[in-house]
C-alpha cells in the first residue's frame, strides 16, 4: 500500500523511440514500462544496441519520444532537469578538452546556480588535487570522475549513469564504484545502464534486462543471480546415448545446448557432474565456464519465472 | 551563470596561442604589410587615404575570420557532447549560443580596434571623425553575418578541421569580395556576388560615398553592397539552421 501514496522515482509508460531517416527507419526502443522507486539501485543491463541509452536519453528528456512518457518524480524530465532533482554521467564525450578540471566543474556549478557546492564536490570526487590539469590531459578514469563531479554538482535526487565505467581498466573502475558507492548511500536513487554482468551484481538491488529495446527481465539482481548461477559444462561423447544418460543422472542437470555429438549442460553442482561425465558417461574434452552474460539472456527469455 | 561561462571562455581563447594570433596578430601584420609600401599609400582617397582604405579592409577580414572561427566551435563543442551536457543544467541552450556570440563580437572588435589603433598610429587619415566610428561599427556588425557561416560549417562536417578548412576559406572569399587588392573588370563583377563584398563594401563607404562616379575606387550605388549583405546573411542563417537541424537529427 506504501507504493500508492509514495511518487516513483522514474515512471516510464509505453515509451518508444523510433529513428528515421529517408531510406530506414530504426526502432530503438519498442514499448517500456517500467517503475522505479525512490531509493532503489537499478541496473539497465543489456548488451550493445540493447536500447539503454535512448531510454536513458528520454528518461533524461534529451530526446523526445516518439511515443509513452517518461516521468521523474511525477515531473516532466525537462522540469526535473531544471529543478536539480536529477542528473547524469552521459556515456560519450560531455567535456571540453582544453579547459581546467576546475573550470569545468566551476561553469557546470554555476549553469545549476549552484556554486556554493564547488569546493565540497571537488574534494569529494578528489578532483581537487587535479584542479588546475587540463581535461584533456587526465585519464579516462579521471575525466569519468570529472562528469560524475558534475552530475553531483545539483545534488540530484535522481542520479542517472550511462555506462559509467566503458573504457576504464579494472582498478579505474573498482575506485569508480567505491566513490558511487558512498554517494549512493545518501538515500538517492541511482539507476545505471552496463553490459558488465558483474557490475549489475555487485552493486544493483534491482536488475532491469534489455534486448533489442524491449524488456526482457526485470527482478531482484539476487534472484537473476540465482538463476544463473549454476555452470555451463560442455562435453563430447562416444554416442549421443552416453550423453542422454548422463543428463538424466541428476535433477540438476539440464541440456542447454545441442551440437552433434557435442553437448552443453547447465549444472548447479558443476564438480561432481564434470567427475561423472569423465568417470561414469565417457564424456571426453570436457569445458567448464561460468554463465556469460548472453546465458543470462538465453535462461531468462526461456523461462520468465 | 552567463558572465562565468564567458570568463572561461575567454581564459581558453588566451591560453590557445594559435586563435589569438589568427584573431588578433595576422591582420595586424597584414595592415603593417601592405599599409607601409610607400608608393601610394599616402595618396589621397575619398574623404582619407589610402592607408584609411587599408585598415578597414584587414581590419573587416579580421573581424570576420575571428567570427567564423569563434561561432563555429558552437557546433563543434554541442557535437562533441558538451550541449548534452548543458542541456542536463538550467541554462537554456540559447544562453549557450549567445555567450559564445558575445565572445566573438568581443574577440572581432578587439581584432578591429587593434588595426584601427595601428592604423591611427602610422598615418591613417579621414577628413572626419565620425567615419572612423562609422566604418568600425560597420565593421563589427557585419562581421556577425559570419557567425552562421561558421556554425553551419561546424554542424554540416562536425570537425574541428572543417572549422580551420571554413576559416582559411575566408581568404579566398576576401580576394575574390574586393578586400585584399582592388579587383577590376570582370573579376569585380563576379565579385559583386560573393559574401565578403557588400560587406567590405558598405564598411568603406562612409570614406568613398562622396566620390564622383566612374573615378577609380568609386564606390558602387549604396544598394548594391546592401542587397549583396542582406543576402548572404539570409543564406547564411538559413545553412545554419538547416545544417543545425540536420545534424540534430542523425544525433
Amino acid at each position: 500500500m506504501e507504493t500508492l501514496t509514495k511518487t516513483n522515482a522514474v515512471s516510464l509508460s509505453g515509451l518508444k523511440k523510433t529513428f528515421s531517416t529517408p531510406r530506414s527507419k530504426v526502432e530503438a526502443v519498442k514499448g517500456i514500462d517500467l517503475q522505479i522507486q525512490t531509493g532503489q539501485i537499478v541496473a539497465f543491463l543489456g548488451p550493445n544496441g540493447a536500447g539503454k541509452t535512448t531510454t536513458v536519453d528520454m528518461i533524461l528528456g534529451l530526446t523526445q519520444p516518439t511515443e509513452g512518457s517518461a516521468q521523474i518524480l511525477g515531473l516532466d524530465p525537462r522540469q526535473a532537469v531544471l529543478a536539480g532533482r536529477v542528473s547524469a554521467v552521459l556515456q560519450t564525450g560531455g567535456l571540453l578538452r582544453d579547459m581546467t578540471v576546475k573550470e569545468t566543474v566551476s561553469v557546470i556549478a554555476h549553469m545549476h546556480e549552484q556554486a556554493d557546492r564547488i569546493g565540497e564536490v571537488m574534494e569529494r570526487t578528489g578532483l581537487d588535487k587535479i584542479a588546475k590539469r587540463r581535461v584533456g590531459k587526465c585519464s579516462g578514469g579521471e575525466q569519468q570522475r570529472i562528469k560524475f563531479a558534475l552530475a553531483l554538482l545539483p545534488d540530484p535526487d535522481v542520479l542517472i549513469l550511462d555506462e559509467p565505467t566503458a573504457g576504464m581498466d579494472v582498478m579505474a573502475r573498482r575506485d569508480f564504484w567505491a566513490a558511487m558507492r558512498v554517494e549512493a548511500t545518501e538515500g538517492r536513487t541511482v539507476i545505471f545502464a552496463t553490459h558488465y554482468l558483474e557490475e549489475a551484481q555487485n552493486f544493483a538491488e534491482r536488475t532491469v534486462l534489455m534486448n533489442h529495446g524491449l524488456i526482457v527481465a526485470d527482478g531482484a539482481t539476487e534472484d537473476l543471480r540465482k538463476l544463473i548461477s549454476g555452470r555451463a559444462v560442455s562435453a563430447s561423447f562416444p554416442s549421443a546415448e552416453h550423453a542422454e544418460r548422463a543428463a538424466a543422472s541428476s535433477d540438476s542437470v539440464q541440456v542447454a545446448e545441442r551440437n552433434g555429438l557435442r553437448f552443453a549442460f547447465r549444472s548447479s553442482d558443476s564438480d561432481s557432474f564434470a567427475a561423472a561425465l569423465l568417470t561414469e558417461y565417457q564424456g571426453y574434452d570436457l569445458e567448464i565456464s561460468s554463465p556469460s552474460l548472453e546465458d543470462a539472456f538465453i535462461q531468462l527469455t526461456k523461462d520468465p519465472s | 551563470m552567463m558572465s562565468t561561462y564567458i570568463r572561461v571562455e575567454f581564459a581558453r581563447h588566451f591560453r590557445d596561442g594559435y586563435n589569438l594570433i589568427f584573431a588578433l596578430l595576422l591582420p595586424a601584420a597584414m595592415y603593417i604589410l601592405f599599409g607601409s609600401i610607400p608608393s601610394y599609400t599616402e595618396f589621397e582617397l575619398g574623404a582619407g587615404n589610402v592607408k584609411f582604405y587599408l585598415m578597414i579592409s584587414m581590419a573587416a577580414y579580421g573581424a570576420a575570420v575571428s567570427t567564423v572561427a569563434i561561432a563555429g566551435t558552437v557546433a563543434t563543442e554541442t557535437m562533441q557532447g558538451w550541449g548534452r551536457q548543458i542541456s542536463l543544467t538550467k541554462m537554456p541552450p540559447s544562453m549557450f549560443v549567445s555567450s559564445k556570440m558575445i565572445v566573438a563580437a568581443t574577440v572581432a572588435g578587439a581584432s578591429a580596434a587593434l588595426v584601427f589603433a595601428l592604423g591611427a598610429a602610422t598615418g591613417a587619415e579621414a577628413q572626419e571623425g565620425w567615419i572612423w566610428a562609422a566604418s568600425y561599427l560597420i565593421i563589427l556588425l557585419g562581421a556577425m553575418i559570419f557567425a552562421c557561416y561558421g556554425i553551419g560549417v561546424g554542424m554540416a562536417f562536425k570537425s574541428e578541421s572543417a572549422l580551420g578548412l571554413a576559416s582559411g576559406l575566408m581568404v579566398f572569399f576576401a580576394f575574390f569580395g574586393n578586400v585584399f587588392m582592388p579587383l577590376e573588370g570582370g573579376m569585380l563583377d563576379a565579385a559583386r556576388f560573393t559574401p565578403m563584398y557588400g560587406y567590405v563594401a558598405l564598411a568603406r563607404y562612409p570614406l568613398l560615398k562622396d566620390m564622383p562616379a566612374g573615378v577609380d575606387m568609386a564606390p558602387d550605388a549604396l544598394w548594391i553592397p546592401t542587397a549583396n549583405l542582406v543576402a548572404w546573411a539570409l543564406i547564411f542563417v538559413l545553412f545554419a539552421v538547416f545544417a543545425t537541424r540536420k545534424a540534430k537529427a542523425r544525433q
